[in-house]
C-alpha cells in the first residue's frame, strides 16, 4: 500500500518535472530570441534582502542571463533603505533601477505619482515581447492588489502572505495541560476562535510558565516601543478582528478618523481591540516592548510563547527549519480569533479578518531598459519557476503552485499553511488602498508609541490619534 | 612626585578593559549562537561554539566585494583628509591671512548638519550635478571618498590644528633663514613634529569613515557598497540575522586592527621632549 | 613668492571640497525648507511657502521635546567622556607593563560601526533575553526594561555613547599630552607646586585648545547621532530618545515630510553653530589671536 502510494508519488513528481524540463527547452528557444536584442544591457533591481528575494538574486537572475544574455544585477537592503533608495530614484527621475520593490501597501503611493510602468500596456504595445509561459491570469487573487484604476497589472506579484495564528501543538495536546486547563476554566483548551478564548489561553499559559520555571508565556506581541510594527499589529491585525477596518479611516467619506465626523479610529470596537491587545501584551514575554515582526518569530520559534499572530513569511521557517527554530513539529495554524461579526463581513467583502501582506516588482518609469526588464519580470511570474521559489521563501503567488508536490509536501509539515492562504486568503486583506500611508502611520506613531509606555490612556490616546489623523490628512491635501 | 605602583595601573586597566571589551565579547558570543538561542535566559559563558555564522560570512562572495570597498574608501578619504587638514593647519597656524578665523570656524560647520536631510541634495548632485558625461559620482569609490570629507576634513582641520599651533614657528623661520623651500619646511621640519598629531588623525578619520553608515546607504548601489551597507541586508522583515550580522562585525574589527596597530606607534614615539607625568 | 599667497593655495583644496560638498547641500536644504513639500501629498510638488515651516517649528511640542532630550542626551553623554577619557588619558602618561596592549584594547570601541553598536546595546538590554537586565536583577534586584521606561532608556543610550566614544577622547587627549614640552613642568615642581596646582595652572591652559576641539566634536557628533539609537530604541519609549537627528531621519524618510524635516535641520543647524560659536569665541580664539 504504501509502497504503491509512494510510487504513485514519484510518478507524479516525474511527470511534472519532466514536462517543466520540456516546456522550458522549447521556451528556451523564445528567450534566446527576445534577448538578441538586449545583449549587453544590465538590469538593475532594489528589494528587501528577504528570503524570496535572495531567491531572484540568487537563482532566477542568473538563469535568466544563461538564456537571454541579459545581466541582472539586484541590489539587496533593509525595508526602510529599499523604499528609500527606490522613491528617491523615481522622483528624481535618475533611471537607475529598472526593477523596484513594491510592497503591496505602498503601491497606492507610488501609482498615484505614476512612478510605474502598466505592463499589461506594455506587452500589448510590443506582442514581440510577450513570453508564451507568462499569464496575467496564472496569478492568485493577490495580483489584484498591484491593478491601476483601469484594470491593467503594473507590478508583477512575487510574495504574498497571510498573518496566521500560530499555537504549540505539542502544548495544546498535552494531556496534563488539557486536564489542568479543564480543570481552571471548564472548557476544553482548543485553539481559540473569540479574543475571550484567546486571552483565558494566554493567560492560562503565562501562569502555568511560572509555576512550571520554563521560559513560557501565554502569547506573542509585537509592541515595540519605538518601531512601526506595533502600530502595523494593532492597526493591521487586531483592530479588524474587533470591526475597525482600514485604520479606521472612512475613505469615502472625507476620510474621516473620528468618530465625530463618522470615523472609527477612536470608536468603542477600537478602543476594546486597544484594551484587549494591551493585555495581551502585559502576559506576553518580557522582550515583547522591544518586539519588533522579526523578534516575534524568534520569540515564537525559541518557544517561549504558546500561541500568537505571527507574520507568514515566517511561519514556514518556524514550523520547519531545525537550524532557526526549536518548535518544528510542534506549530499548529489557525485563523485569527476575532469577534462575532467579523467573519460575516470578510465573506461579503466588506471587512477581512487579518493582514494579507506581500510585494510585487514594478517597472519605474523613469528605467532606461523597460522592455529588457519586462522580459524578466514575465520570466519570474512563470508557473514553471515558481514551486522551489516556494520552499525557498514559502510564498504562493500563482494558482498552479498549490498543486506542486514538492508545495504540498511542505504544506503538511506547516499544519496546512499553504491550504489556508488559498483557501481562507480571501478573508485577509492588505493595507488600505491609502497613498499616504507612511505619512499618517509616521503623523500617528508618536502617541501610539506613547499609549505603549502608558503615558498617555489608552482611550484618550485614540481620540488624540484620531484627531491627528485628520489634521494630518488635511494638511497633506485628502481631507478637504 | 609620587610614583604609583605599576601594577596598581595594571590592575585599574584590567578593570577598565573588562568594562571596554564586555560588549564586544558579547559581540563574539552573538556571533556564535543561533539566532533562537539568543531568545533565553542569557548565560554570560560559552557553552558550545556554533561557527555556522562564520561559514556563511566566509563564503559570501559580495561581502568580499564590500570589505574591499571600505578598505579603499576609509583609507583614500583618511589619507586625503589628514593631507588636506595638515596643509590647510599649516596655512591657518603660520600665515597672516585675512578672515583665517572664520574660515577655521566655516570648516566644522560642515560638521554639524544633521546628516538624515542632506541626502537628499547629495544625491541629486552625486547623480545628476556632478556628473561628466555618463560618468557620476554616485556610486563611485572616488565620489565616497570626497562625500565622507564633509565630516572629516573639519576634523582632520580642528584636530591638526592645536598641534600645528603648538610647533613652535622659530623652528620654520629658522629652516627658511637658511634657504629651504617651503615644500621642505612642511616635509622635513614641521612633519616630523606633527606626526602624533597626525597619526591620531589619520585613525579617526579613517575609523570615522570606515563606520559610515547613511551616505553610504544612499549614495551607493552596486559597485561601491560598504560593510556597514551590507550589515543592514541582514536586517529584514523575515528575520535579523544577529548572528551574521555578529560574525561580520568581528570580521570588521581584523583590519581596523591592523590600521590601528600600524598608526598607533606615531602617537608616542613622534615626539621626544618628552611625556608628563602627573 | 608672496608668503600670503603660499597660504591660500595650501586652503585652496579643502575649501573647493567643503564647497561643492557642504555648501551646495546646505543651500539647496534652505531653499527646500520654505518649501511644502511631500512627495506623497495630494499636491506632490514644491510650493514655495515663505517661512511657515519655521512658525510652524516654534509652535511644535514635539519638536521642542526631541531638542530637550538631546541637549540633556549630549550634556551628560559629552562631560562624561571629558571626563572619563580625560583620567584615561592622564593614566596612559605613566609606565607600566603591557602600556601597548591596554591601549589598544581602549581604542576598540571606536572601530565598532554605530548601527553594530547599536545592535550590540540591543541584544544585551533586552528586557528578559539581555544579559545586562538578567545580571542586574539577579545583583541588585533592579528591573531594567528600556522598552518601557524612559529613565532606563535614556541612560542605556548615554552609557552606549560613552562606552562608544570616551575612546575618541582618551586618543586626541594623549596626543596633546604627549606634545606638551616639560620645561613648565620641571619648573613648577622646583617652585614646589601641588598636584592640583599643576593641573590649573599648567596642565589645563596648556591643553585647552586639544580638549575644546575635541568637546566640539563630540558634542556636534552627539547632535547628530542616529544610528545607534535607531537601533537601540528606535526612539522610544514613546518619545524618550527621539533625539533630533532620529527626529529628522523619521520626519524625512518614512514620512518623506521634506520641506519640514529641511526646516527642522537647518534650525538645528544653526543652533549647533551658536553654541559652538559662542564657546569658540569665548575658549579658543582669544588664545589663538593672542599668539598672533
Amino acid at each position: 500500500m504504501s509502497f504503491i502510494s509512494k510510487l504513485g508519488v514519484s510518478v507524479i513528481a516525474l511527470a511534472v518535472s519532466a514536462t517543466a524540463v520540456s516546456a522550458e527547452s522549447s521556451n528556451a528557444a523564445f528567450w534566446a530570441e527576445a534577448g538578441k536584442a538586449y545583449q549587453g544591457v544590465t538590469l538593475h533591481g532594489v528589494t528587501e534582502s528577504t528570503p524570496p528575494s535572495n531567491y531572484v538574486k540568487d537563482v532566477l537572475a542568473p538563469e535568466f542571463e544563461k538564456l537571454t544574455g541579459i545581466r541582472v544585477d539586484i541590489e539587496t537592503t533593509s525595508w526602510d533603505q529599499m523604499y528609500d533608495k527606490a522613491i528617491k530614484d523615481m522622483e528624481a527621475g535618475t533611471g537607475i533601477y529598472d526593477m523596484v520593490y513594491i510592497e503591496q501597501d505602498i503601491i497606492y503611493a507610488y501609482l498615484s505619482r505614476n512612478f510605474l510602468v502598466d505592463t499589461t500596456q506594455l506587452l500589448k504595445d510590443n506582442p514581440a515581447l510577450k513570453a508564451p509561459t507568462y499569464d496575467e491570469a496564472n496569478f492568485t487573487t493577490f495580483a489584484n492588489y498591484f491593478r491601476g484604476e483601469n484594470g491593467d497589472l503594473f507590478g508583477i506579484p512575487m510574495e504574498a502572505f497571510i498573518k496566521v495564528y500560530l499555537y504549540r501543538t505539542d502544548l495544546f495536546n498535552d494531556p496534563e495541560v488539557q486536564a489542568a486547563f479543564k480543570e481552571k476554566t471548564g472548557r476544553d483548551l482548543k485553539p481559540a476562535t473569540t479574543h475571550a478564548e484567546y486571552t483565558e489561553i494566554a493567560e492560562f499559559f503565562t501562569q502555568w510558565g511560572k509555576d512550571h520555571g520554563g521560559d513560557l508565556w501565554g502569547t506573542t506581541a509585537q509592541a515595540h516601543t519605538g518601531h512601526a510594527a506595533s502600530w502595523y499589529e494593532y492597526f493591521e491585525s487586531i483592530a479588524p478582528t474587533f470591526g475597525v477596518y482600514n485604520w479606521g479611516i472612512d475613505a469615502n467619506n472625507n476620510y474621516a478618523a473620528t468618530v465625530a465626523n463618522g470615523g472609527q479610529m477612536n470608536s468603542d470596537a477600537a478602543k476594546a481591540a486597544m484594551k484587549y491587545w494591551l493585555h495581551l501584551r502585559d502576559i506576553a514575554p518580557p522582550e515583547s516592548v522591544q518586539s519588533t515582526w522579526t523578534e516575534v518569530a524568534t520569540t515564537f520559534a525559541a518557544g517561549r510563547a504558546a500561541q500568537g499572530l505571527v507574520y507568514g513569511e515566517n511561519a514556514a521557517w518556524i514550523a520547519s527549519d531545525e537550524s532557526k527554530s526549536r518548535v518544528v513539529g510542534k506549530v499548529g495554524v489557525a485563523m485569527p480569533p476575532m469577534e462575532a461579526g467579523v467573519m460575516a463581513d470578510a465573506e461579503s467583502g466588506k471587512g477581512y479578518v487579518g493582514y494579507y501582506d506581500g510585494g510585487a516588482f514594478g517597472l519605474p518609469i523613469t528605467s532606461k531598459n523597460k522592455e529588457a526588464a519586462m522580459l524578466f519580470l514575465q520570466f519570474i511570474a512563470q508557473d514553471e519557476v515558481q514551486a522551489d521559489w516556494a520552499l525557498a521563501g514559502s510564498r504562493i503567488t500563482n494558482n498552479a503552485t498549490y498543486d506542486d508536490p514538492k508545495v504540498q509536501e511542505l504544506d503538511a509539515k506547516l499544519n496546512g499553511y499553504f491550504t489556508m492562504l488559498r483557501d481562507q486568503g480571501k478573508l485577509f486583506a492588505g493595507a488600505p488602498p491609502y497613498p499616504f500611508h507612511a505619512q499618517l502611520r509616521e503623523a500617528t506613531a508618536p502617541i501610539f508609541y506613547q499609549i505603549l509606555t502608558g503615558a498617555i490612556d489608552p482611550d484618550k490616546g485614540l481620540d488624540m490619534m484620531a484627531e491627528k489623523s485628520e489634521e494630518e490628512l488635511k494638511a497633506l491635501g485628502y481631507r478637504k | 612626585m609620587k610614583r604609583s605602583n605599576p601594577w596598581l595601573m595594571v590592575l585599574f586597566w584590567v578593570i577598565i578593559s573588562f568594562l571596554t571589551l564586555f560588549p564586544i565579547y558579547w559581540l563574539f558570543v552573538i556571533s556564535v549562537k543561533p539566532a533562537v538561542d539568543l531568545f533565553s535566559t542569557p548565560d554570560i559563558w560559552l557553552t558550545k561554539v556554533y561557527w555556522q555564522n562564520y561559514i556563511d560570512v566566509l563564503n559570501d562572495r559580495t561581502l568580499r566585494g564590500y570589505m574591499m570597498n571600505s578598505l579603499i574608501i576609509s583609507s583614500g578619504n583618511a589619507v586625503l583628509c589628514t593631507t588636506l587638514g595638515f596643509l590647510t593647519c599649516y596655512a591657518l597656524s603660520r600665515f597672516n591671512l585675512p578672515g583665517k578665523e572664520s574660515i577655521f570656524f566655516w570648516t566644522i560647520t560642515n560638521r554639524m548638519a544633521p546628516p538624515a536631510v542632506f541626502l537628499l541634495p547629495m544625491y541629486l548632485l552625486l547623480t545628476q550635478v556632478y556628473r561628466v558625461g555618463d560618468f557620476a559620482l554616485a556610486d563611485t569609490r572616488i565620489g565616497m571618498i570626497l562625500v565622507y570629507c564633509t565630516f572629516n576634513l573639519p576634523f582632520a582641520i580642528w584636530t591638526l590644528r592645536p598641534t600645528l599651533d603648538g610647533i613652535p614657528r622659530e623652528l620654520d623661520e629658522a629652516a627658511y633663514v637658511d634657504g629651504a623651500s617651503p615644500l621642505r619646511v612642511i616635509v622635513e621640519v614641521v612633519f616630523p613634529l606633527a606626526r602624533p598629531g597626525l597619526a591620531v588623525t589619520l585613525i579617526l578619520t579613517w575609523v570615522f569613515a570606515w563606520n559610515e553608515y547613511l551616505l553610504a546607504a544612499t549614495l551607493t548601489n552596486f559597485n561601491a557598497r560598504t560593510l556597514t551597507t551590507g550589515l543592514s541586508e541582514y536586517v529584514t522583515t523575515t528575520g535579523t540575522e544577529w548572528g551574521i550580522m555578529a560574525a561580520i562585525s568581528v570580521f570588521t574589527l581584523i583590519p581596523a586592527l591592523i590600521v590601528f596597530s600600524l598608526v598607533q606607534r606615531h602617537i608616542v614615539t613622534g615626539l621626544t621632549f618628552g611625556a608628563v607625568k602627573g | 613668492m608672496h608668503p600670503n599667497k603660499l597660504g591660500w593655495l595650501l586652503l585652496a583644496p579643502t575649501m573647493l571640497i567643503l564647497f561643492l560638498f557642504g555648501v551646495v547641500p546646505f543651500f539647496y536644504v534652505i531653499w527646500v525648507s520654505f518649501h511644502q513639500w511631500n512627495p506623497f501629498a495630494a499636491d506632490p510638488s514644491m510650493i514655495f511657502n515663505w517661512a511657515s515651516n519655521y512658525r510652524q517649528l516654534v509652535f511644535d511640542a514635539q519638536f521642542m521635546a526631541s531638542l530637550g532630550v538631546t541637549l540633556a542626551f549630549v550634556f551628560f553623554a559629552v562631560l562624561s567622556e571629558l571626563v572619563i577619557g580625560y583620567l584615561l588619558a592622564q593614566a596612559f602618561m605613566k609606565d607600566f607593563p603591557g602600556k601597548a596592549f591596554f591601549r589598544t584594547i581602549h581604542t576598540l570601541p571606536l572601530i565598532m560601526a554605530p548601527i553594530i553598536v547599536g545592535s550590540i546595546w540591543k541584544l544585551m538590554t533586552t528586557p528578559s533575553i539581555g544579559i545586562i537586565p538578567s545580571l542586574l536583577d539577579s545583583w541588585f534586584g533592579y528591573n531594567l526594561n528600556i522598552g518601557q521606561s524612559a529613565m532606563a532608556a535614556f541612560i542605556t543610550t548615554v552609557v552606549m555613547d560613552i562606552w562608544h566614544w570616551t575612546p575618541l577622547v582618551t586618543l586626541s587627549l594623549i596626543a596633546a599630552l604627549v606634545s606638551l614640552p616639560a620645561d613648565p613642568f620641571e619648573q613648577a615642581q622646583i617652585d614646589g607646586a601641588n598636584k592640583r596646582q599643576i593641573f590649573w595652572h599648567i596642565t589645563l591652559p596648556m591643553i585647552r585648545p586639544a580638549i575644546i576641539a575635541t568637546v566640539f566634536i563630540r558634542l556636534m557628533d552627539a547632535m547628530r547621532t542616529v544610528d545607534e539609537v535607531l537601533m537601540l530604541t528606535g526612539g522610544g519609549p514613546g518619545s524618550a530618545t527621539r533625539y533630533v537627528g532620529v527626529h529628522i531621519f523619521k520626519e524625512v524618510f518614512p514620512r518623506t515630510n521634506y520641506g519640514y524635516g529641511s526646516a527642522i535641520s537647518v534650525i538645528v543647524l544653526y543652533l549647533t553653530i551658536v553654541v559652538c560659536w559662542l564657546l569658540y569665541v569665548g575658549l579658543i580664539a582669544p588664545r589663538n589671536t593672542k599668539k598672533g
